[in-house]
């Protein structure tokens, strides 16, 4: 729910508001390392967290996730893509890099081709909502570079993801 | 003496031979041991190159050895231990040699000779004999350095395996694989039985799915050097290495001709197949078809490619022919298969399954679609096959072990056994056609 309405929120932001308003929808903080919060999280975040955020993304942009063998965008994975593009609009002169990425299983070849197809899929709702088709490029690395080191469905969750590195 | 009569009582079938006089040159369609699937192993007895001096006996020893473990490779003979009382001193007549003895041990094949020292050279003569009849089927010199003991063996083991099977050895071919030993995948080249290994990239991020032109000339891979994937071709003799520049990622390519390696590319937004010439320029698009294109492997003719598709949703193997533009969907058993080979006989495709329960097996399937056969099965992941330039092996990954490590096995799915001892993982072996 509460991501739902992050989403929401960002959407409203960049249609109303020109998205000239940064703090509002996502941190300032773009420190490379995760800080964890001091305190409860207030209702306004200013350290990212939620679905795009892990010990492997610290924002600013967030990553999505995937169903094996699928490159289709989750309600989740579409709220968080409608962040990012907000984030993407308040910093007009920020491009990204989007990484497919895949868990072990399956093979290489072909998964090498799947994590391109989220890479591309995440990058063109993005484009949707208005970013820049410059201001995103996207390359696969497949099961070559997983983030999570385990062999079971919680690494794998992690390993299937678009990733989001600033440029 | 059993053995010796179920042989020639009509499991294989020894073709007219014509008997020249003086050198008999070797020729598969003369002579060739036409056995069933399955059925025994050719019954050789070879015996060690004669030799007079220290240096020449030396010689004759190695050429023995590198023979014998060559042949033992193949998986197609049986190596019977020569009687005491075979041939002359000399061994190179036939006069001298005793067939009565062979046959009782149940040889169908003799094979020896001399060595001799011309000009600081090695110079191997070499002898065949059908046992039965006592007739050469097989005469021919070998020479080379005295460093080239192992190729002079194998290219005589070459000869014997083309004359009495009537197809190409794996002497003289290459398996190109994957390795990450030095803490990146790079490319490395071995010989056919994991000899003289050689590191051939060192990209120092990632280099994956090596493949040989079939005049082994070039190599093909992808390797993200430039940060994402493309297709690189390098050059083996003059050393140059081209690239394809284009936007996209790359991903897995296949040799359709020595002129010719597809691959699958996404500069127009799709990922398609395409034709790229050794130069690294662009020829033609060959697939177009929302989705997932990957993985070519063309007919020996060049004339039809295998690919995997995501067209029908899971990635299921499809054969496209290229004179009429038309594709048809090869496999329908199993919701996860990748990876085709195209045997060099042209009627077999390998590939390999995903299983629901996480195994990946490898299967061999009729390109029209029948005779389904699973090579592996119960030792977690097997894949990435690639056939044995006679088409009679396959070598591919496997982690039956805990890492990945290569693996190679006869095209029925026997003698399942490890390629190279080497640290680290590998995978994506390719097998190259007998290089000349």
């Amino acid at each position: 729910m509460k991501h739902t309405m992050k989403g929401l929120l960002a959407l409203l932001l960049m249609i109303t508001a020109g998205c000239s308003s940064k703090s509002a929808v996502a941190p300032t903080d773009t420190a490379d390392t995760y800080t964890p919060p001091a305190a409860p999280p207030a209702a306004v975040v200013s350290t990212p967290s939620g679905y795009g955020f892990d010990e492997y993304q610290t924002g600013p942009l967030g990553d999505v996730f995937y169903e094996f063998d699928s490159s289709e965008l989750s309600a989740d994975a579409e709220d968080q893509l409608k962040q990012n593009a907000a984030w993407m609009g308040a910093n007009a002169a920020a491009a990204t890099l989007v990484e497919g990425h895949c868990d072990e299983r399956g093979t290489s070849e072909y998964n090498i081709a799947l994590g391109e197809r989220r890479a591309g899929n995440a990058k063109e709702y993005m484009v949707r909502l208005g970013v820049p088709a410059a201001s995103i490029e996207t390359m696969s690395y497949g099961e070559e570079k997983p983030f999570a080191p385990g062999h079971d469905e919680s690494a794998w969750s992690k390993n299937r993801r678009a990733h989001f590195v600033l440029k | 003496m059993r053995y010796c009569k179920e042989i020639f009582s009509g499991v294989f079938l020894v073709m007219a031979l014509l008997l020249l006089p003086g050198q008999v040159q070797a020729n598969g369609d003369d002579y060739i041991a036409i056995r069933k699937e399955g059925s025994g192993k050719i019954a050789l007895v070879l015996s060690k190159p004669a030799a007079s001096g220290g240096k020449e006996s030396g010689w004759a020893e190695r050429l023995d050895v590198e023979s014998r473990s060559g042949l033992d490779f193949t998986g197609l003979f049986s190596l019977i231990p020569p009687p005491l009382n075979v041939a002359g001193p000399r061994g190179s007549s036939s006069q001298s040699i005793n067939f009565g003895a062979l046959n009782s041990v149940g040889a169908e094949f003799y094979a020896g000779g001399a060595v001799v020292q011309k000009s600081g050279n090695v110079v191997l003569s070499m002898e065949v004999y059908d046992t039965l009849g006592g007739r050469p089927i097989l005469r021919k010199t070998y020479t080379g350095k005295e460093s080239d003991l192992r190729s002079i063996a194998h290219a005589f083991c070459a000869d014997l395996v083309e004359l009495l099977t009537g197809r190409p050895s794996v002497f003289g071919s290459k398996v190109v694989f994957v390795s990450n030993r030095s803490g990146f995948k790079e490319i490395y080249m071995c010989d056919y039985d994991g000899h003289g290994m050689r590191q051939m990239t060192n990209t120092r991020s990632l280099a994956l799915t090596p493949v040989l032109s079939p005049d082994g000339q070039h190599l093909a891979y992808t390797d993200y050097a430039s940060g994402r994937p493309r297709l690189s071709i390098l050059d083996l003799a003059g050393g140059k290495r081209r690239s394809v520049a284009r936007s996209g990622n790359s991903i897995d390519p296949g040799w359709r001709s020595n002129a010719e390696v597809a691959t699958t590319l996404s500069f127009q937004g799709d990922q398609e197949i395409y034709l790229v010439r050794p130069d690294g320029s662009l020829a033609r698009r060959v697939t177009n078809s929302r989705g997932i294109d990957l993985s070519p492997s063309f007919s020996p003719d060049g004339n039809k490619m295998a690919f995997v598709s995501s067209r029908t949703s899971a990635p299921q193997i499809f054969i496209l022919d290229l004179q009429t533009g038309q594709t048809k969907r090869l496999t329908y058993n199993g919701s996860y298969n990748t990876q085709p080979s195209w045997s060099p006989q042209g009627d077999k495709i390998a590939y390999s399954t995903m299983e629901k329960n996480g195994e990946i097996n490898i299967f061999t399937i009729n390109t029209d679609g029948s005779s389904l056969r699973q090579l592996t099965s119960g030792s977690r992941q097997n894949e990435s096959p690639s056939w044995s330039p006679g088409g009679d092996m396959i070598v591919f990954t496997s982690s039956r072990q805990g890492q990945k490590k290569l693996f190679v096995m006869n095209a029925a799915g026997g003698g399942q056994r490890r390629l190279l001892q080497l640290e680290g993982e590998q995978m994506q072996p390719s097998w190259s056609l007998r290089l000349k």
